[in-house]
């Protein structure tokens, strides 16, 4: 059983195996501009480059380099190629894999980017990438009081890290607010607003690096969930129930002295500024028997708005969380069937569901999604478009004779932007779902073959 | 590549009429069943009779349960 669980789908395993690839001097970084989005917990960097040729050979595909913290921290890479001007640019994803080169300085990270066709001698290509790092903005002050705003330091570098050479280059970093208390200034750099520019740098050779501190003020919620398991369970009379169970924390600058009620409710522009108290979570749109509850019963301070195209839960801790704090729930709802579970050509069913965490803005450290099977489901087949640990596992519930198969997905470090869809294929015949009423059939004729016995038997001593 | 989406056998919202209906059935035919039971003497009793009339009953209180259980949230 363990063999037939692949870690990567079929068709990312043929990607895998691409052939020769040129060397790193081949290429050339004719522009690159970075944008850099300090504006919440999840920083943002979106990379425009424009890549040349400059060898003799085709590039089937280039390198993208990253510092050894910020490949701990990575948790998306996306990229796009460009093609078109002005207002006819078409973008084209493009497969973005981790990559392992041997001879890195540093402890430096690489993925790679297949292009679209292979770029020709000469040719320039136009590509947009996106990636995102969390954990990667650090309190500084560690601890704060409850009146303080939260500062925070962002370790970067001014010149963009590159196996390539990079002949022109600009950084662009956004702050939330316009209070920076200071940045590392590398010549050309300047501050205007709730902007900082680096740049442009000419003529940068390949892996130059120009770390940079920015210490800055960033009140948006830190939320963010350590641990969250979701369970997914698929009955055939018609409907799917999923359970949620959160472990949410604030991830930011820890709180330290006492927590006034009094300042919090008067001066809540001032106190607590970098706390939360409610959160959003989008849920499917049609939506039903919904309960948000925690160990000690139901939580009543939550609202529901159901809609055509997504349903938005609003709900509130029974505390606001401030540094450090915690708060563990339990989310649950229904969705009906038809939704989700759909059949395939080739006569196997398949769950259609969306991956990763229904809050808006947050980071899971840990995520764990179990999708329960019915009874007498075979064969059961995850395909993702990224990376999960799969798993199996058996769970014995409601008239369960063998037990329902479980298929674990396991991710660490998952943001939003992991809210993709993915799909569990299984075979089932209907036949079996006749195997419930028949146990409530056969009880219930076994009460009444007892009471038949009951009747019939004679347990007279004399013979009448 | 239109997918084919599955559904319930029945449709849900037939449920909760369903399970009214078998489960009045089924407790109809148990009673016949209890009544021909306490009626009936030993020697008049026969056996097939009281076999099919539990045969019916236990199979519409077993799918009435089900849509019972169904209607009621307990998706099994």
């Amino acid at each position: 059983m363990a063999a037939r669980i692949g870690i990567f789908a079929v068709v990312v395993a043929v990607f895998l195996s691409i052939p020769a690839f040129s060397s790193a001097q081949d290429l050339q970084i004719v522009n690159a501009e970075r944008r850099i989005d300090l504006s919440s917990h999840i920083v943002k960097d979106f990379l425009t480059l424009k890549v040349e040729n400059i060898g003799i050979s085709p590039a089937a595909e280039m390198l993208l380099a990253f510092s050894p913290t910020q490949i701990k921290n990575l948790a998306m890479v996306q990229a796009l190629a460009i093609t078109g001007k002005k207002k006819k640019k078409t973008y084209l994803p493009l497969d973005v894999k981790p990559a392992e080169q041997p001879d890195a300085p540093n402890d430096t990270g690489y993925y790679r980017v297949t292009f679209v066709s292979p770029l020709g001698p000469g040719e320039t290509v136009s590509l947009e990438v996106l990636y995102i790092l969390t954990n990667s903005l650090e309190p500084f002050p560690v601890e704060i009081t409850q009146s303080e705003s939260q500062l925070v330091y962002y370790h970067d570098s001014a010149v963009i890290l590159s196996p390539y050479h990079v002949k022109q280059q600009t950084t662009f970093v956004k702050t939330p607010s316009t209070r920076v208390e200071s940045f590392t200034s590398i010549e050309p750099a300047n501050r205007a607003g709730k902007e900082i520019k680096y740049g442009p740098y000419e003529n940068r050779a390949s892996y130059s690096y120009a770390p940079v501190i920015i210490h800055f003020e960033n009140n948006s919620p830190f939320a963010v969930v350590e641990e969250l398991v979701r369970e997914i369970e698929i009955s055939h009379w018609g409907s799917l129930q999923i359970t949620e169970h959160y472990r949410l924390t604030h991830g930011g600058a820890r709180h330290k002295g006492v927590f006034s009620r009094v300042d919090y409710q008067s001066k809540r522009s001032v106190s607590g500024a970098s706390s939360f108290n409610a959160l959003l979570a989008v849920l499917p749109p049609r939506v039903n028997s919904v309960y948000y509850r925690d160990d000690i019963g139901n939580i009543s301070t939550s609202h529901l708005r159901t809609g055509f195209r997504k349903s938005e839960l609003e709900f509130e801790p029974r505390y606001p969380l401030f540094g450090g704090w915690r708060a563990t729930f339990i989310i649950g709802y229904r969705v009906p069937l038809e939704d989700y579970l759909f059949e395939a050509s080739d006569g196997r069913r398949y769950l259609n569901f969306t991956f990763g965490c229904p809050l808006v803005e947050t980071i899971v450290n840990k995520l764990t999604i179990k999708v329960v099977l019915p009874e007498g489901s075979k064969d059961p087949y995850a395909i993702l478009p990224f990376t999960v640990n799969q798993d199996l596992q058996v769970k014995y519930s409601y008239l369960d004779i063998v037990g329902r198969t479980v298929v674990v997905l396991q991710k660490d470090n998952v943001v939003p932007t992991h809210n993709v869809p993915f799909q569990v294929y299984y075979t089932f015949k209907p036949i079996y779902m006749l195997a419930e009423p028949f146990m409530l059939v056969s009880a219930f004729f076994f009460v009444f073959v007892a009471s038949l016995a009951y009747v019939h038997i004679d347990l007279n001593i004399a013979r009448k | 590549m239109a997918a084919k989406p599955i559904a319930s056998p029945i449709p849900v919202a037939l449920y909760p009429t369903l399970s009214v209906f078998t489960l009045t059935i089924g407790l109809v035919i148990t009673a016949i069943f209890f009544i021909y039971e306490t009626t009936s003497s030993r020697k008049n009793r026969s056996l097939g009779k009281e076999l099919a009339t539990s045969a019916v009953a236990s199979v519409f209180l077993g799918f009435g349960s089900l849509f019972l259980l169904l209607a009621s949230g307990v998706y099994v």
